[in-house]
């Protein structure tokens, strides 16, 4: 798995340095520099038939759309793992004290129905057995 | 449908409140059905061809009480547990959450050149823009031929200006620029010499477009020549130290 991501890796850094190589080529150029800039271009195409072969072996990759707002914002992408697994956590520590809560209440309800209705509630216990506590 | 529900509570009624409600409603007992009244929940009509609604819910009339149901299968993963220790997330968890995660997405991708701080949307470069007019796909990636690398002979010269700072990064040493001047001005009082210094940092400040030019001119002498020579950056106290 880590070895698909490696090689994308790969041509997108030779293919990062050979860009940026003919931005400095350009932002001077030079008569004698044609030759190395046709020879980067012809790098750049090449650079892109790779990429694209390495583009069969992620087809099963889902980046989240979220992650490319990050993007657009010149912001780091880890924040947005970072809020992930922290909303995830304060939602699952939510979650768990809603069941506390009812859990509490229904034994509180058993308690106070028992008392109320002690026959009724002997023959809900008899269905259903006593709840044992979650 | 109204005169169903008026039998039923009409009867409990009836009969009063048989010991004292602590409760406040409805005595302890519940009200007996009618007699004359099938054993069905009313609510729901006995369709031709059906068992009858017994069949279909099993656990409503068996039981003593109405609409008894049996209890939905427990599951076991809920929110109960701690799921980021359930799914094995806690050496995530304290990657991201533990350390500080830095802000800019140079941090991320420190070796990518060019200005990646900046919005997408201000130069055209966002990845939305990408994902709703994607590009004409479906054509090979073929090399240029003589013919068409003939469109890509270029005027000798520098660039236009605004296209120069296109491919520059900008200096990531401005914070600890600030604090190092910070930092000797609080302590020094203002009857020494130091008074000259804010005048020196002001014409230092003044004289910047021209110092932007030069750093820009020296980091392009390093992109042509290899990064191992410290003479060229040594004019600079400010680089040295802070390398």
């Amino acid at each position: 798995m880590a070895e698909k991501f490696d090689n994308l890796e790969e041509h997108l850094e030779k293919f990062i340095e050979n860009i940026r190589q003919m931005g400095i080529i350009v932002s001077d150029f030079q008569p004698s520099s044609q030759t190395g800039l046709n020879q980067k271009l012809n790098f750049m195409i090449t650079g892109l038939q790779d990429v694209e072969k390495c583009r069969q072996q992620l087809n099963d990759i889902h980046v989240p759309l979220e992650a490319f707002e990050y993007i657009d914002q010149g912001r780091n992408p880890q924040l947005y793992t970072k809020e992930c697994l922290e909303r995830a956590l304060a939602k699952n520590e939510q979650v768990k004290g809603k069941i506390d809560t009812m859990t509490k209440f229904k034994s509180l309800l058993i308690t106070e129905l028992g008392k109320v209705f002690p026959e009724e509630m002997a023959k809900y216990k008899a269905i259903h057995g006593d709840d044992p506590p979650s | 449908m109204t005169e169903i529900f008026s039998t039923l509570f009409g009867q409990s009624e009836a009969q009063g409140p048989q010991g004292p409600g602590t409760l406040g409603f409805a005595p302890g007992k519940p009200p007996p059905l009618p007699q004359t009244q099938a054993p069905a929940p009313p609510q729901i009509p006995a369709q031709p061809g059906d068992e009858g609604p017994a069949a279909r819910k099993p656990g409503v009339m068996n039981e003593p009480f109405y609409l008894l149901r049996e209890l939905p299968a427990g599951n076991d993963l809920t929110g109960n547990t701690n799921l980021i220790t359930h799914y094995n997330l806690e050496h995530a968890y304290n990657k991201f959450c533990g350390k500080k995660v830095k802000e800019k997405l140079s941090n991320f991708l420190p070796e990518l050149p060019g200005m990646i701080d900046c919005p997408g949307v201000q130069d055209g470069s966002s990845l939305r823009s990408l994902i709703e007019k994607p590009p004409v796909c479906g054509n090979s990636f073929s090399p240029l031929t003589g013919a068409l690398l003939t469109g890509f002979r270029l005027h000798t010269g520098p660039l236009p200006e605004q296209y120069r700072l296109m491919h520059i990064q900008p200096p990531k040493k401005k914070s600890k620029h600030k604090h190092r001047h910070h930092r000797p001005q609080d302590p020094i009082p203002p009857e020494t010499p130091s008074d000259t210094d804010p005048k020196k940092k002001k014409k230092k400040r003044d004289d910047d477009p021209e110092r932007k030019k030069k750093k820009k001119d020296k980091k392009k002498k390093k992109n042509r020549h290899s990064p191992d020579h410290p003479g060229i950056t040594g004019s600079q106290p400010n680089s040295n130290s802070l390398r």
